[in-house]
Order: C-alpha cells, then structure tokens, then sequence
C-alpha cells in the first residue's frame, strides 16, 4: 500500500535525446493511473524509470516514503506485466509463479530457517494466485502450450503472487485480438478492485485508458499534457491534442476567429461561409485579447454535440450549414460526415470536415446540404499556434479596463491605492489581474456568482460592477470584500507592458566547481592538515560550498566528470535571498515598497533582482541564496536537477 | 478455347526429380573421399597405393597395428614396433587439449556474448569492432611470438599441452557473433522480469538465459571442440620435437611423409585408419547433439 511520487523526472538518453520532460505527479495509493500517449511519447520510458529497469537522469522518484532512485528493482517491491508476457519458456506456469517467490528473501524466524518461503507457503500462495485468475488447470503446462489471452493471465499471476506495492502494467493486452482486450481489461480493473494496490497502467489505446483508470495522465513527446480524471479529460481538455487524441470519433476542429460586438460574439469560420453570433456568456472564461476578429482560433466540438433535429437547429443560436459527404451506419447510431465548405469533402481530416453522430435513422444522402446546431456549452477554443485552451477551466489572467488617476487605480466602477513600488504616467491602460491576485479581505465589493472546486484548487466567478472576474485565492466563505495583490498585476498600454508582474524567481548562471581545499582533520587525536575535493556552486562568479545532497544529484545526472562542464542556471525566489557579508555582489536600484511588503531591487550583472527585505538597502549587498529552496538547471538540456 | 493447364502436381513431380537427381550426384561426389578412406583402411595388401578402388583383401590388421603402436618397416617389411612414435599417445594428448579448450572457450564465449548483448557500456561497439577487425587477420601471423612467448614460460614442446590450450583459448572471445546473434533474439524482458522478480544478473543468466540457450551452447561447444582436434600449425611448432608431444594432425601429416611410403610400408593404410578413427568423436558428438539444432526452445516465451 503506497504512494507514488514523481518529482522533476527527467530522462536523457546518451545519445541526446530527452525521452521524459519534467514529469511530476504524486499517485495516491490504491489509485489506477494510466499513462496514454502516442508511440514514443515517454509513457513506458517513465514506467521503466519506476520499475527501475531504466535509471533517472534528473528527479526523485519515492515509492512511499522512500526514494528509490538508486534501488534495485526487486528491492522496490513493484511487479510488473509486460506486454509480450515475458514468461519464462522452460518452466511450466507453476514454476513461473513461483519463481519470484522462491528467489525472495525474507527475515529469519523458526518458521523460515534460511530466510526463505516454505514449499507449502510458496504453494498455497501460487495456488491462490491461480484460483483468483482461473489458471488452476493448466499450472502444469509450459506457456508456448497456451494461448495469448492465458499466457496473459500467467503473467498477471506471477505480479499478484508477490504482492506488490504497486503493480506496473506495460501494454499488457495490446498482444491480444479485441474480444479478448475487453475482456481482460474488465478483469484487470476487477484485479485491481479485488487487490488494493496502486496500479500504473501504460497504453496507447485511449478506450483502455478512458474505461480503467481513475486518473490519466497524456503525454506527447516527452511532456504531459494533462493529468486528470476520464470524465474531465474528455469534457475539459487543456489543449488541442488532449482533445483530439481522446474520444471517438475525434473531436471536430474548426479554424476560425472570434469577434465580440457588446453582448455577441461572432464567430467565422475560416475556407468556408459559416459564421454565427452568439450570446458572450458562453465566452466569460475566454480570454478578452481572442475576441478581436483577427486572432486565429480552433473551435473544438465533439461529433455528439452537434445535432441535426431539427428541434435543435430551430432553437439554437449557433447553427450551420455543412454538405453531407458519407455516413458510416453503426447500428445503433450513424455518424454523418460532411464539410462546412460546398467545395470540400468530408473524406480527408481538414478544418472543414464535421462529423456528426446521430441517432439510428438518418435520411441525408450523400450531397444534400443540411443544417446543425452546435453546442456551444460543450465549446472548445484553442490558440492555434500553441494549442493551448483558450476557454481553460480556470482562467490565469481576468482582463480589464482600467485608469490611473493621482496615485490611484480605477477599474470598475472601484479604486484602489497604488503602492509605491508601481509608478506610472496616469491615463487609460488595460488591467492584467491575475486570478491569483484577487485575495479576500478588502474593500472592494464583490458578488459570489458561483464557486467551484476543480482540482486543488476553487474557482470563485465573481461580479464587481457588472463585470465577471475569476479568482482561485479567495478564502472560503470570505468572497464578499476582496483587494487586488498588487505585485501581481500588469499595465499594458498600446500593447506596451508599463507595469510587469513582479518577477518572483532570480535566475542566476554558473557551473559547478571541484576544488581542493585544505582542512584540518582531526586524526588519532592529533590535528593535522589535510587536502581534500570539496565541490562548489559557482553563482555568478562566486564560489558557495556545495550542500552534499545538490552536488549528488548533479553529478548523478551529468554523468560524473561532465557535471564540472555543464553551464547551470539557478532559481532562487525572491524570499530566498538574503543579504549577507559575502555573496553575489549587487548593487541597490530602488526599493519596491508594495504596501505590505518591501523588496530591494537590485542590479546583479545585467540582471535585476528582487530581493524581500524590512531594512532599507543601499549602495553594494552582497546576497547568499537560500540552498534550501534553490532550483539548480542545467541550461542547454533545460533539465531541473534540483 | 479453354487454356489447357498441366496438372499443379504433376509440375511438382517432374521438378522434384530433376531436384532429387542433381542432390544425388552431388552427395555421390562428397561422400566417395570418405568411403575411400575407410576402404584404405581396411586394406589388407601392403604398399602406398594401389590402381583399384576396392582393396582385394580386407583386413582390420591396420588398426589393429595402429591401437598396438606397431607398422611395417618401410625398408624390410617386417612388423616391427613404432617406438615413441604412439598414436594412442597423440590421440589421448589432443583429446585432452581439445575438451579443456572446449569448457574454457564455451564459457567465454558464452559470458562474453551474454555482456555484449545485454549489457551498454561506452566500449561495447569500440570492443565488438576491434574484435572484428582482430578476427580478420590470420592466427598465423602471430605464430613465432607466440611460441617465443611460451618458450619463455616453458610451455611448449613436453609442456605443449598446457601452451596449446593457451593458444586455443586465447582468442575465444572473439567469436562471440552468432552466440550474440542468439541472445539478441531473445527478449530482453525476459531478463527485466526476472530481476523484478528478485534475481540477480549471475541468476538471470544462469536460471534463465542459459536454459533457453541449449541449441547455441551445442554449437559453440561442436566448434569450440572441433577447432583444437584437426588444428595443425600451431600443434606443427609448438609442440614440436619428440614425436611424444605431438597431437594427431602432426602425427598424422608425418605417416604419409614420402619416406614412410614404400612398396613394403602400411603408412598409408594405418594412416586412413587413424583418419577414421579421429573423425569418431566429433561424429558422436554431432549424431547426439544434432537434435538440440532443430529444437525451438524460445518457442512460447513472447507473442507466437
């Protein structure tokens, strides 16, 4: 029974290539996580590095409450299913349990003279395995005698006969033809039921990922992309790949631009006439910039949320007009393809093609121009240079309109004091307020519309003035008076940043170092003099003794000699800085007093640095980062070490 | 008018037996030197050679002579004994050599192809393509700093025992292709599961790799036998001198030397008869092991 936790992972092949990027997630016990991704995306890489059958570059990997980085992989208490079943060929099935059994060592007692399971246990418990998974009767046979969907079963017994922390499965019934797949995947999550461990399941089959886990986690070339539960997944994907790679059919993605005009929006779809306008409701979460007219944009919408009742397209707002090009009849339902352009065809993937899934009877015919009505609840937009969600869950940003008059901020319909730290012409600019900055316990009056819990995390949608704002920082049950974090907001005016966010990490350059120093060693009682390698963290340009545990990892990860070559980059935040007798020279610009707090701004090289501080600075300060906090980087990779 | 088509059978028949007869004549062809040989061998009449195939009187005298260390004299004809010049002495010397090269070889050559198959490490194709490289040059030119070398360490001529085998054994890693080849096709996770399941590499290999590897182990142990067993140019000097130290090839090659082969002399049959009696082992050998050749043991392990 354990939990999982996955820090900073990393995995960087010799030859260059980074198979996994900065994988974090922690996997609750009991849990069914499957990682579901494209062929080479990481996901069996990342199950190998859990397994321990593939070392970690970068990151910590615990398995409970232990770091198992450096562990080998019997030692982990994991068992894992590989999809070609891995079975021993020259042992029967019996053996093949077993044989995990009777290499494990366990503590001497009277029972276990030689710290080994007893025959009669080592049956017993082969024997329960093969009830639970129905191969009783052909424990005596040699896997080549059996069939896949049984060999399958072996494999799955020898895991469940160790009992496991945590069971690792590896494609496990992609070797299988489908009846078979559905099968065994209702077993395994009955498995998994009936067990009670964590299961980490890895597949390319988003039906298998979608019907078994609890949580997924995608993955595209090394990166996750989301990590959520199926039913969110599918209904609140945050890009355009998540979106596309889960469901059947895939989602329908349209290429167009928004434009609002007071409470409308208008929609255009791009290589076709379509266009439709829209109440902005459906647009609160959207970010305001999108709505230009100009701004290209993918409208994402699943085959299900377009309707062609006629019902439906008489009483929706959104409606359009595609040429029906085939149906694929499946029974039950028929999917009905077509194309929102007259000239396309609805055969090839484009950004005209819309798929439809309707009921039993459909009566278009190939070539009929037809009507359907979106539904524009089920909406997704997406930058259709990033990908990224545009309609996101939880807004990061709420943007404003906003004028600043005499040392003052007004947006709204409401004021509030600017700190001293924020100096700027007064005028017309537009207010970035990140939901995060948007704290309880002020005097700006708002109205709770709704709150929701997504995630960790809960959405409070707010209206001040007739305005929808979004915040996740308010305390709960205090969402009437709020103020803004000021060291939060930017100013942007002509499309010029006047006032950024206050930068809360420093980045510094440097290498690490291996010097020898002279110590003096105590030694039979005497002191002598001694040298000896200690390393060293070069922070621009000056040396700080390395904490033993940050010089481990980077050696670790850039293999040894390497680690003294590699250019690394640090991250401290600006509260782990502190001022000290010797350190990085600075040089005091200003104080950036905030209101509630104060933060030295200092110039160190190039760079300006914000460093918190009550006293008041000035002229040359040396800083000493915080080793505790630092994120050590090595640059040209991009790999978090620390 | 209908296409008229030959019956898919009766094209079958008539190219099987145009296939059968060539294979006929070409096994004909291989197999008289041998059935020569042994017909030599049992010759009764004296003499190098004859102009008939098939000897006129048969005898075993030639083994027989051959077993009890005796021959004609070249010069007189009478049956005389052969002195220090024992083929049972040769026999049991190559022998010997040949199944300590063969235990030796075989487990490095296993271990060796086990590693540079399984294992990554910075050398592993620097070390393949050097054992390549290596392999391309013929033994031979190393030959006189080698038996220098062994010179210096005593181990040729009565030692040539100990010398040979060192010679044998030195370069065995480097035939590690076909024993790689083997691994490599079997699946690495078969060796993934087993360290799960609490093994250690040695285990791995021992409990898991090797039993699945019999048909490789037979061949690089008919090899690793058959090399030393008619091997000859290294025998030829290192075990040079009283004929007390030679091995059979040596031995062998000195029976049919011209002087030996007179009217009177039966060199030449106990020769064939020594021919006969040497190709023995590896003939059980290979009529035992042949069968682990055909069998499939990764048969069941992986998708099939």
């Amino acid at each position: 029974m354990a939990k999982l936790s996955l820090k900073h992972i990393y995995k960087v092949y010799p030859n260059g290539v980074k198979a996994v990027n900065d994988f974090n997630m922690d996997i609750e016990d009991k849990e069914f996580i499957v990682f579901v991704g494209p062929s080479g995306c990481g996901k069996s890489t990342t199950l190998r590095m859990i397994a321990g059958l593939e070392d970690i570059t970068a990151g910590e990997l615990s398995i409970g409450d232990l770091v198992v980085n450096d562990i080998e992989p019997k030692d982990r208490d994991i068992a894992m299913v590989f999809q070609n079943y891995a079975l021993y060929p020259h042992m029967t099935v019996y053996e093949n349990i077993a044989f995990g059994l009777r290499l494990r060592h366990i503590p001497k007692d009277e029972k276990h003279p030689n710290g080994k399971f007893t025959k009669e246990e080592i049956n017993a418990r082969v024997l329960e395995a093969a009830e639970i998974l129905g191969i009783t009767e052909y424990l005596g046979r040699k896997p080549k005698e059996m069939s896949g969907g049984q060999r399958q079963r072996v494999s799955l017994g020898r895991a469940i006969v160790r009992e496991p922390k945590v069971m690792l499965l590896d494609e496990p019934l992609s070797n299988l033809d489908a009846k078979l797949r559905t099968q065994m995947r209702a077993e395994i999550s009955k498995l998994h039921a009936k067990l009670n461990t964590t299961f980490i399941y890895v597949t390319h089959d988003q039906v298998e990922a979608m019907t078994m886990g609890t949580r997924i986690v995608v993955m595209k070339n090394g990166f996750i992309q989301q990590i959520d539960t199926p039913k969110n997944l599918y209904n609140y994907p945050e890009n355009k790949f998540v979106a596309g790679f889960i469901g059947t059919p895939q989602m329908n993605f349209f290429e167009g631009t928004m434009k609002r005009e007071g409470d409308a929006v208008h929609i255009r779809f791009a290589y076709s006439e379509a266009e439709v306008t829209v109440p902005y409701s459906y647009f609160y979460k959207a970010r305001p910039d999108y709505l230009d007219g100009e701004k290209q944009v993918i409208f994402g919408l699943r085959a299900e949320n377009i309707s062609i009742s006629p019902a439906a397209v008489k009483n929706s707002p959104a409606v359009i007009r595609f040429k029906v090009s085939h149906k694929e009849e499946l029974g039950n339902e028929t999917l009905v393809y077509g194309d929102i352009n007259m000239e396309g065809d609805g055969y090839v993937e484009s950004s005209t093609r819309i798929i439809i899934k309707c009921g039993e009877d459909v009566d278009l015919m190939p070539g009929d121009i037809a009507e359907a009505a979106l539904d524009l609840d089920r909406l997704h937009i997406f930058d259709k240079e990033t990908e990224e969600s545009i309609l996101p869950r939880i807004p990061q940003y709420n943007y404003l309109q906003a004028e600043v008059k005499g040392g003052k901020l007004h947006f709204l319909g409401e004021e509030a004091e600017l700190p001293p730290a924020i100096f700027c012409e007064d005028g017309e600019y537009q207010l970035l307020l990140p939901s995060d900055a948007i704290c309880s316990g002020g005097s700006i009056r708002a109205k709770l519309v709704s709150s929701e819990k997504i995630g960790d995390q809960t959405l409070y949608s707010l209206e001040v003035g007739g305005t929808r704002l979004f915040s996740v920082a308010l305390t709960e049950g205090d969402a009437e008076n709020i103020r803004i974090d000021m060291k939060k907001i930017g100013l942007i005016r002509n499309g010029e940043e006047v006032v950024r966010p206050m930068p809360l990490t420093a980045t510094f350059g440097g290498v690490m170092k291996k010097n020898k120093v002279v110590e003096e060693v105590e030694k039979k009682g005497k002191t002598v003099q001694k040298k000896v390698i200690r390393f060293f963290l070069d922070i621009e340009g000056v040396d700080f003794p390395a904490p033993d545990r940050i010089s481990a990892k980077l050696i670790s990860a850039l293999s040894a000699r390497k680690a003294f070559e590699k250019q690394l980059r640090y991250e401290c935040s600006a509260y782990g800085l502190t001022v000290t007798e010797k350190g990085i020279p600075a040089k005091v610009l200003r104080i950036a007093d905030y209101g509630t707090e104060k933060f030295a701004v200092c110039a160190v090289g190039d760079k300006e640095v914000y460093v918190k501080t009550d006293a008041e600075l000035e002229g040359e300060i040396f800083l000493t980062p915080d080793f505790e906090t630092i994120g050590v980087i090595q640059a040209d990779m991009d790999i978090r070490i620390v | 008018m209908a296409k008229k088509f030959r019956s898919k059978k009766a094209v079958e028949r008539g190219s099987n037996a145009v296939i059968y007869v060539i294979l006929t004549v070409i096994s004909v062809i291989w197999l008289i030197p041998f059935v020569f040989l042994i017909l030599q061998s049992l010759r009764g009449e004296p003499g190098a050679t004859t102009n008939y195939f098939f000897p006129k009187q048969w005898t075993f005298d030639n083994y027989i002579r051959l077993f009890k260390n005796q021959g004609i004299s070249a010069s007189t004809g009478e049956v005389v004994s052969t002195g220090s010049y024992k083929f049972m002495n040769w026999y049991g010397r190559t022998l010997l050599i040949s199944v300590c090269v063969t235990v030796i070889q075989t487990a490095i050559v296993l271990v060796t192809s086990y590693a540079l198959s399984r294992l990554r490490f910075k050398l592993r194709k620097p070390l393949m393509n050097l054992m390549l490289i290596l392999g391309m040059f013929p033994g031979f030119m190393s030959m006189t700093a080698m038996y220098f070398l062994l010179q210096l360490l005593g181990l040729t001529q009565d030692m040539s025992i100990v010398g040979l085998i060192l010679v044998y054994v030195g370069s065995s890693c480097m035939g590690y292709y076909i024993c790689k080849g083997f691994f490599d096709t079997i699946p690495k996770s078969l060796d993934e599961a087993a360290r799960i399941d609490g093994a250690s590499r040695q285990m791995v290999f021992f409990k898991i790799i090797l039993p699945l590897s019999k048909p490789i182990i037979i061949y690089t142990v008919l090899t690793a036998f058959m090399a030393p067993w008619g091997e000859y140019m290294f025998a030829s000097l290192i075990a040079n001198g009283d004929p007390s130290y030679w091995n059979v090839a040596v031995g062998l090659r000195d029976m049919i030397q011209r002087e030996q082969l007179t009217a009177y002399s039966d060199s030449f049959q106990r020769f064939c008869a020594a021919a006969v009696v040497v190709s023995l082992p590896i003939t059980i050998l290979f009529f035992l092991l042949q069968r682990y050749y055909v069998e499939g043991v990764t048969g069941g392990s992986v998708k099939g």
